[in-house]
């Protein structure tokens, strides 16, 4: 028997990936999305987060940029 | 086997690219009849052929004036073992633009012989003969007669009349309502749901950075494709334009001789700035530097170098971009992945910071674009000024240029595809099985031998499952 499962494969750096474990682990997106824990740099998701999970991942980015420049108005 | 989710379509990567394609990718795309028709003129034979691959003009040239099929071991017989491979793609352009067909020759092998109307035109544009260009015929010397600065200036004009509406200034005039059918038949443009007022799309976006030569082919493809609508043979319009394509800068040509359904064409041309006339009437036109570009879409000079207008732009190491410009389409250009703080009446003053880049990031334009439009609307003063002993191929400060890759790879630090995962095998056998299946069939997208777990695609699940019921009920 074999089991099979539809979702969506995730690769990305391990970095992200420890990010991506810990919203699941703290159910910050409000329940727990990830199926299955595939490799260092691959997971396998629920398909129906993915939108979620990319506006997530951009605020991320947004706390982690520092603006490099100054306007100088 | 049990489904977990629904199937629903997910955009996952929503950045789709607009597509430029080169004449033969276009002709490729339509059909063998089509090709057929157009075949019957000298012009396009000409350009078809000066398009091709060295070795495949070879060809053509060789097998021109044999009136058999030639067998297939004898083409390939001579190009030496060495270069199999341009050969084999010399004969697949041949085969997939239908400027040969496969022909069998008594005894049962395959021969080539070139398409028969293909073969009597090009033989005309080489050797001449055929009727006479029914536009060359001679011509009183024009009273007013247009220099070559002046056409530049006037294609210049009118195209960017064009591009002006796309980009919604509020300027409408010199735009007719066939143009904008046109954009929003190529997806460039888009009615508003509200008040049905045509604004511009993603792929608009990133029309207006390509090269103004990519720009106007990509239109006129377009506009080819809505020709039938118009009852405009599209054949009959690509040859023309291929004729004015081999006319000669600065001349005039004579309208006399010249179908209805061509004049309505030609007037067209006239509206984007490709043709210049200066009365509907008038009886002649000049064609300009856009229409003779058409045919080399890849390598040509823009045709804002030649009309004198070089560069504006200069780009700071501290983000700042100043363009030294007054036409407001150069500034919402600029205004697109940039934050403009100060507009003088020449200048206008802006950063690229991080929000603006993801804001054009967002609108579908990739960072290659931006780096490649700032590159090519570089300031003369650029091109002079030391990269700080930083050696780079770009004029551009490589930390701006850098930043603005890394925000675009920032976007993308994970990668989505849509699968399948199987696993809980209970045999590594069943596992090797079906993993070599689905590699096989390019449809695996990640394994795991020792946790006997592997991901497809979800396009390849169902001929996976299929596989699979069929190797398990076998065994």
């Amino acid at each position: 028997m074999v089991n099979v499962m539809k979702g969506v494969l995730v690769e990305c750096d391990p970095a992200m990936k420890q990010f991506l474990l810990h919203l699941d682990e703290t159910l910050a997106l409000g329940r727990k999305f990830i199926l299955q824990d595939l490799d260092e740099t691959h997971l396998f998701i629920s398909a129906d987060i993915v939108e979620t999970l990319q506006a997530r991942v951009d605020d991320l980015m947004d706390q982690l940029s520092i603006p490099v420049h100054d306007k100088g108005l | 086997m049990s489904e977990s989710s629904k199937s629903k379509s997910l955009n996952l990567n929503p950045s789709p690219t607009l597509q430029c394609k080169d004449l033969h990718e276009y002709l490729k795309s339509r059909s063998p009849q089509f090709l057929e028709t157009l075949y019957n003129y000298p012009t396009i034979c000409l350009a078809v052929y000066r398009e091709l691959p060295e070795l495949a003009r070879h060809f053509v040239i060789r097998l021109l004036f044999v009136e058999q099929p030639v067998p297939q071991a004898v083409v390939t017989s001579w190009v030496s073992q060495t270069y199999a491979k341009e050969q084999a793609k010399a004969c697949t352009t041949l085969s997939e633009l239908s400027v040969w067909q496969e022909a069998p020759i008594p005894g049962g092998m395959p021969g080539w012989m070139l398409a028969q109307s293909f073969k009597k035109n090009l033989k005309v544009s080489l050797l001449g003969g055929g009727r006479a260009w029914s536009m060359s015929s001679s011509l009183e010397p024009d009273g007013k007669a247009r220099d070559v600065s002046f056409l530049d200036a006037y294609a210049l004009e009118r195209w960017e009349c064009v591009l002006h509406y796309m980009v919604g200034s509020a300027q409408t005039e010199g735009i007719s309502a066939d143009a904008v059918r046109i954009l929003l038949h190529a997806g460039l443009m888009t009615r508003d749901a509200e008040d049905g007022s045509a604004v511009i799309t993603r792929a608009g976006f990133q029309f207006l950075l390509l090269s103004t030569p990519k720009q106007v082919w990509l239109f006129l493809q377009h506009y080819l494709h809505t020709a039938e609508r118009r009852s405009l043979s599209a054949a009959e319009c690509l040859a023309f334009l291929y004729q004015l394509s081999f006319s000669t800068l600065g001349k005039d040509y004579s309208t006399e001789g010249m179908s209805n359904n061509m004049l309505v064409f030609l007037q067209h041309l006239r509206e984007f700035g490709l043709v210049y006339q200066r009365k509907r009437k008038a009886g002649r036109f000049y064609p300009t530097r856009l229409a003779l570009n058409i045919l080399r879409v890849r390598c040509a000079a823009p045709l804002e170098a030649a009309a004198g207008a070089r560069g504006h732009l200069v780009l700071e190491t501290n983000y700042r971009v100043y363009g030294y410009t007054s036409s407001d389409l150069q500034v919402a250009l600029l205004g697109l992945f940039t934050e403009l703080i100060y507009r003088f009446p020449n200048v206008v003053v802006g950063v690229v910071s991080r929000e603006s880049v993801r804001q054009a990031l967002r609108g579908g334009i990739t960072a290659e674009q931006i780096i490649h439009y700032l590159e090519q609307h570089a300031h003369p003063q650029m091109l002079k000024s030391e990269t700080g002993g930083i050696r780079s191929a770009s004029m551009l400060p490589p930390t701006v240029v850098d930043q603005i890759r890394l925000w675009e790879s920032e976007r993308n630090r994970c990668v989505y595809t849509e699968g399948v995962v199987y696993n809980q095998f209970l045999s590594q056998a069943d596992f090797v099985v079906l993993r070599d299946h689905a590699r096989a069939a390019g449809v695996l997208s990640w394994q795991h031998e020792r946790a006997r777990t592997m991901v497809v695609t979800r396009a390849g699940h169902d001929d996976v499952k299929k596989f699979w019921k069929r190797y398990s009920k076998n065994s």
